[in-house]
């Protein structure tokens, strides 16, 4: 690990391993030892990706997605930090409010499609729903956590030095729950794009989401895994920015929350 | 179990008086709504839906199905999840050789990988369960890599020194090190499981739970669709709760977790 937390060092049997894999599995369809006609070999994959590219597809449904997971993500974020901060200086709400929080969160975020799409139809609100609901359960708890895990003694610094509330809030609890607001907006940026993806599949036919089911209806394989291929980059680039860009803001808190 | 940690598992518990503000907007929903609506049917109306599509008997077959999917699928990527992170786990070199191919397979969604198993397997059970393994495998994974990558090295030589047989190095040091991550793993796994079983079911024609909510919302039997949501709901809590349960009782012998 650099100090930035970001892995810089080549790792070349790993890159290794990824090369004898594809070039395994070109093989093994070009000598057509494996009977699946809807399994293209990755130099077909890579061409699909580049017909993606130069008809403008690719930008249009990376575009969209993308949209949806930032909008929602933020919402959720804003939503999350709100209640959690409130939940956690509040020992009355949060006596009033945990037990529904606890009930409420368990609920599999796919199961609002249906209700979603009974009120909004095919569209972004749709998709912001599915995606916001589910992804501020890991943003609220942790901040929330993240505050009552403060100790005892800073709240007491504070009274020492007669703080007005808003100083207390602003100079010493948010500081404290820093690392643990950063892990539930990690794990809700994760969240937010899977459930992106999702209600694009079923709820909102727009983006990646929906291409790959579109690709796969018009018996593309090609298209199809190009588009998954793309996916799995949002999700690592994603990550790796959020990392990032915690590390430039915050240093020390995220290294405290680089665990899970 | 000890009284004690039961007590402890109670005490956990937030307070009931919590679930007001749920039950105020449920009774606010039925007073201001009180009858079916295509948008916003009263709680009252859920109750009957759920009755009606209990006595046309597919409520339980479907529920039925999507449970087991869930089960077999979980313990499958239970099974399969801890075989390859306790190989991978064991081996620094085979770890490093490994990860990128790893973290790249991780990091895709799982629900994107519906539409392929779909036309590479077909729309049937096995790929319902070819997918749930898929996505659930990763946390188990993981989490059990990690806890045999941390074994501590003085449990290595303690071994050695009473020249333990591979079987008894297995019962006595490898299995009680990788239960806690193995099982925190299974908890990390549940929600996915249960979305990947509800969105195949969605997709696909296939009998479930899922398939039985959208349909429900394409002929905008609003009341079915929120009786299925809280029937869902009520599933993640009870699955959620019972493996907490559950952990904890089998965990009762383990040192706290830091």
């Amino acid at each position: 690990m650099s100090e930035h937390g970001v892995q810089l060092r080549i790792n070349g049997p790993g890159l290794l391993t990824v090369l004898v894999c594809l070039l395994a599995w070109e093989v093994v369809i070009r000598a057509a030892l494996v009977q699946y006609d809807y399994l293209p070999a990755p130099s077909a994959i890579a061409a699909g990706l580049a017909e993606l590219v130069t008809t403008g597809q690719l930008a249009a449904d990376v575009g969209h997605t993308l949209l949806a997971v930032f909008l929602g993500w933020v919402l959720a974020v804003t939503v999350g930090i709100s209640l959690g901060m409130m939940m956690g200086l509040s020992p009355t709400l949060r006596a009033y409010l945990l037990a529904s929080v606890e009930v409420l969160r368990p609920l599999p975020g796919i199961a609002f499609v249906p209700v979603a799409l009974l009120l909004f139809g095919f569209s972004l609100r749709t998709e912001l729903v599915v995606v916001v609901l589910p992804a501020l359960w890991p943003v609220l708890v942790n901040v929330m956590g993240g505050i009552t895990g403060v100790h005892q003694r800073l709240f007491d610094v504070g009274a020492t030095f007669r703080l007005p509330r808003m100083t207390l809030v602003l100079k010493i609890l948010l500081p404290a729950a820093l690392p643990s607001i950063l892990v539930g907006m990690r794990l809700s940026l994760t969240l937010a794009l899977v459930l992106a993806i999702v209600a694009e599949m079923v709820g909102n036919p727009n983006g990646l989401g929906y291409a790959i089911i579109r690709d796969q209806q018009a018996l593309r394989p090609d298209l199809m895994f190009a588009n998954l291929f793309v996916i799995g980059v949002i999700g690592i680039t994603l990550n790796a920015m959020l990392m990032s860009g915690m590390w430039l803001l915050f240093p020390s808190a995220a290294s405290m929350a680089r665990a899970p | 179990m000890s009284t004690r940690s039961y007590r402890s598992l109670f005490r956990n518990m937030p307070p009931l008086r919590g679930l007001l503000p749920l039950l105020l907007l449920l009774l606010v929903w039925q007073i201001v709504q009180s009858g079916p609506s295509p948008y916003f049917p009263a709680p009252s109306e859920w109750w009957s839906a759920a009755l009606r599509l209990s006595r046309r008997e597919q409520l339980l077959s479907a529920f039925v199905s999507t449970a087991s999917s869930f089960l077999v699928g979980l313990m499958l990527a239970a099974f399969i999840g801890a075989s390859l992170g306790v190989a991978i786990g064991s081996s620094r070199r085979v770890a490093r050789a490994l990860r990128p191919l790893l973290e790249f397979m991780r990091s895709i969604p799982p629900p994107a990988t519906v539409p392929v198993a779909g036309l590479l397997i077909g729309y049937n059970e096995s790929m319902k369960i070819v997918v749930i393994v898929l996505a659930a495998l990763w946390p188990v994974l993981l989490n059990t890599s990690a806890a045999v990558d941390q074994i501590h090295p003085l449990l290595r030589d303690v071994s050695r020194t009473f020249r333990l047989s591979a079987r008894e190095r297995m019962w006595r040091i490898l299995l009680p090190s990788i239960i806690p991550g193995l099982l925190l793993g299974i908890r990390v796994a549940i929600p996915l499981t249960i979305i990947l079983a509800l969105l195949v079911e969605m997709l696909t024609s296939l009998p479930g739970i899922g398939a039985l909510m959208i349909r429900s919302q394409r002929n905008f039997q609003s009341s079915e669709v929120y009786a299925l949501l809280v029937l869902v709901g009520l599933f993640g809590l009870f699955v959620n709760n019972a493996f907490l349960i559950l952990e904890s009782w089998l965990l009762r012998r383990w040192p706290p977790r830091a």
